[in-house]
């Protein structure tokens, strides 16, 4: 019963609380160490900068592109089978759930060059990123919510499961450069070191059943589903129950001694004019190879099964049903028997794309204020960004509208509005303060939703402490 | 001044951010979860000739077989989640005589847990004849089919009201399709 349960509330974790990557807020505000690593030509505005271990980066964010928690449990006093049901055929198996976190473990920068404007900025560090998507299996939800004494004809489509997961750690160096006055450039590598990985997202097949022509009905079977894992197999069934040893093993892989991959990002950033800037950056291009610690499953076959036919032994063909019996017995039982193999398999991380256009007006004109002319002088921006990101079925989309404002020498400000799968009143906002060295950032989005987040097809949440150095002194 | 009211503003947002909750929402309604398919799974079917009823010039009573070592109805899934069931049989008579049906439940020491029979009507003219039976399988009876680990079907021929027996030349044939209707409810 308990076990149910688990499985049940995991379920309903992996439905509601799925994660996305659009970093809309971080992108492009030059004031926080970390937004070299959605532009890796963005020109981060300080000498130096060392993040805090464990907490210059902290992001966590959800989405569910159909529905939210509050669909299925809100406490109106609705029969709650009947609110799944709605939910179980509203949605489409191109809903889908998504998780994203990642957390830097260290990280740091700084500028160098020839000459006193140091034209070249080094940054580098290291981080865990956790990405899980899973679509909505539509047909299987039906198929286990109705069944198919009433689907008689309908073909139940099997390539609805389609679910991703990994966790990485992921080292990185970046280097920032100046080629010109308009054009900055960018370009960042990095080694992945897998910790997990789950990818069932080639599953094709199909389940009928029909009106039979030798029996009442006739039922076929297309299997051809198939589910590979890495990193997973050893923690599971290994012989000692001793967590320490897990705890190594985890450790090791945190520290290269995982499934290896190789990456790259890239960065432009073009200045029009003194107003006028366009970027953009693509964004953890690789592939991680799978090669150690392998277990995959798959099942293929097909069969139609039309019943048992009873020859009667008296009758002169002399199979008998029982001889029947146990040949469709056999027949299942190898339709449906997994077969398992440590079979090496390549995944490619998802590819992340954003572009911006950027424009900035309205100089300082405080009498009091002494602070040093950073961009030009111009205090504010507006622009729009593009993100979008490579998923098994079809990229996802986000558009973003952006104000930024400098209010003071210290703290700066961006408000967002953003489109996406998940909802059309996406309002964001971040802040990066700084005392002394001391810069401190958190961004949110969806704050619309904040009121009561059970409602929420989305948000996201980032924050982070770093010590940042000669701020203000660069251009 | 003015900075004082920005860091309010700013305050106020990370108030927000920390206070936020969930409301109006009451997850244990996840208690009432429950699924209840209905499956719809071919049985058996079979296709007779008037003519193999005879052998060595005598007319068959019966003929009969076994589905032995079943292990469906006595699966853990199905005797915690199996609600009820229905066998539904088709017979197709184009023989002018009456056939019965009959369908023996046993259990793993062959002993009778439920047995059920009917009749397929005779075709005077030759025609199919089509006879429907349905054997709806609840309580005491649903005990009785999660139990099954055998089934003995017999086809019985009822003696001729003319006294005519069928021969090798006999024309017509009976024809038997049956298929089966499991509901299920499945809760935490």
């Amino acid at each position: 019963m308990f076990g149910n349960r688990l499985i049940y509330i995991i379920l309903i974790f992996a439905m509601h609380y799925s994660f996305t990557q659009n970093k809309q807020l971080l992108f492009g505000f030059n004031d926080i160490p970390q937004s070299v690593m959605v532009n890796p030509s963005t020109t981060l505005d300080n000498n130096w900068f060392v993040g805090f271990p464990l907490l210059s980066h902290f992001h966590v964010n959800f989405g569910s592109s159909g529905m939210s928690a509050f669909d299925l449990f809100a406490d109106d006093g609705r029969d709650f089978n009947s609110k799944l049901q709605s939910l179980i055929f509203r949605l489409d198996d191109n809903d889908f759930f998504t998780a994203t976190q990642s957390l830097d473990v260290f990280s740091g920068g700084f500028a160098f060059g020839k000459g006193i404007e140091k034209d070249r900025y080094l940054s580098f560090g290291m981080y865990i990123e956790t990405d899980v998507i899973a679509y909505y299996p539509k047909d299987y939800a039906i198929l286990a919510y109705e069944g198919n004494a009433s689907n008689i004809g309908r073909v139940f489509d099997l390539s609805d499961l389609n679910v991703r997961g990994e966790v990485v750690s992921v080292f990185h160096v970046g280097i920032t450069k100046k080629v010109n006055n308009k054009l900055t450039v960018g370009a960042r590598g990095k080694i992945y070191s897998s910790i997990f990985n789950i990818n069932s997202t080639e599953n094709r097949g199909t389940f009928t059943t029909q009106v039979g022509q030798n029996n009442l009905l006739s039922h076929t079977f297309n299997l051809d589903l198939s589910v590979n894992t890495s990193g997973i197999g050893s923690l599971i069934d290994d012989d000692n129950s001793d967590i320490s040893n897990d705890i190594k093993t985890l450790r090791r892989r945190l520290l290269f001694g995982g499934n290896l991959g190789l990456g790259l990002d890239f960065g432009f950033t073009y200045e029009a004019s003194e107003q006028l800037v366009f970027e953009g950056s693509l964004l953890d291009f690789g592939f991680i190879r799978h090669n150690k610690d392998l277990e995959n499953y798959s099942l293929s076959g097909s069969y139609v099964y039309e019943g048992i036919n009873p020859l009667f032994p008296e009758m002169p063909d002399g199979q008998t049903a029982e001889d029947y019996w146990d040949e469709v017995a056999d027949n299942f039982e190898e339709l449906f028997e997994v077969d398992s193999t440590k079979t090496k398999y390549t995944t490619w991380r998802p590819v992340k794309l954003n572009a911006a256009v950027r424009y900035k007006f309205g100089k300082k004109n405080s009498k009091d204020c002494n602070c040093l002319a950073e961009d030009g002088g111009y205090l504010n921006a507006v622009g729009a960004q593009l993100y979008a990101i490579k998923r098994p079925k079809a990229p996802q989309l986000a558009l973003t509208a952006f104000y930024y404002r400098r209010v003071f020498n210290d703290l700066s400000v961006k408000a967002t509005y953003t489109i996406d799968s998940f909802s059309f009143t996406n309002m964001g906002f971040g802040l990066s303060t700084d005392i002394g060295p001391l810069n401190f950032y958190l961004l949110a989005d969806n704050l619309l939703e904040y009121q009561n987040i059970a409602k929420a097809q989305s948000a996201s949440l980032q924050f982070g402490l770093n010590l940042v150095f000669g701020k203000g002194q660069k251009q | 001044m003015q900075k004082r009211k920005i860091y309010s503003i700013l305050y106020s947002f990370i108030i927000l951010m920390i206070t936020s909750c969930v409301k109006d929402v009451d997850f244990d309604q996840a208690d009432d979860f429950s699924l209840t398919p209905v499956l719809a799974a071919s049985v058996v079917y079979t296709n007779v000739e008037a003519s193999r009823f005879s052998e060595n010039g005598m007319e068959l009573e019966t003929v009969s077989d076994t589905i032995a070592n079943i292990e469906i109805f006595t699966d853990d899934f199905v005797i915690d989640n199996l609600v009820k069931a229905e066998l539904i049989f088709e017979a197709t008579n184009s023989i002018n005589r009456t056939f019965g049906l009959q369908v023996d439940f046993l259990n793993e020491i062959d002993e009778i847990q439920h047995s059920f029979l009917f009749d397929a009507s005779p075709s005077p003219l030759g025609d199919e004849v089509l006879t429907e039976y349905i054997e709806v399988f609840e309580d005491v009876t649903l005990e009785a089919l999660k139990m099954t680990r055998k089934m003995i079907i017999t086809l019985r021929l009822y003696p001729s009201n003319d006294g005519s027996s069928l021969d090798e030349d006999s024309a017509g044939e009976i024809g038997l399709k049956s298929r089966g209707t499991f509901y299920l409810n499945l809760s935490l």
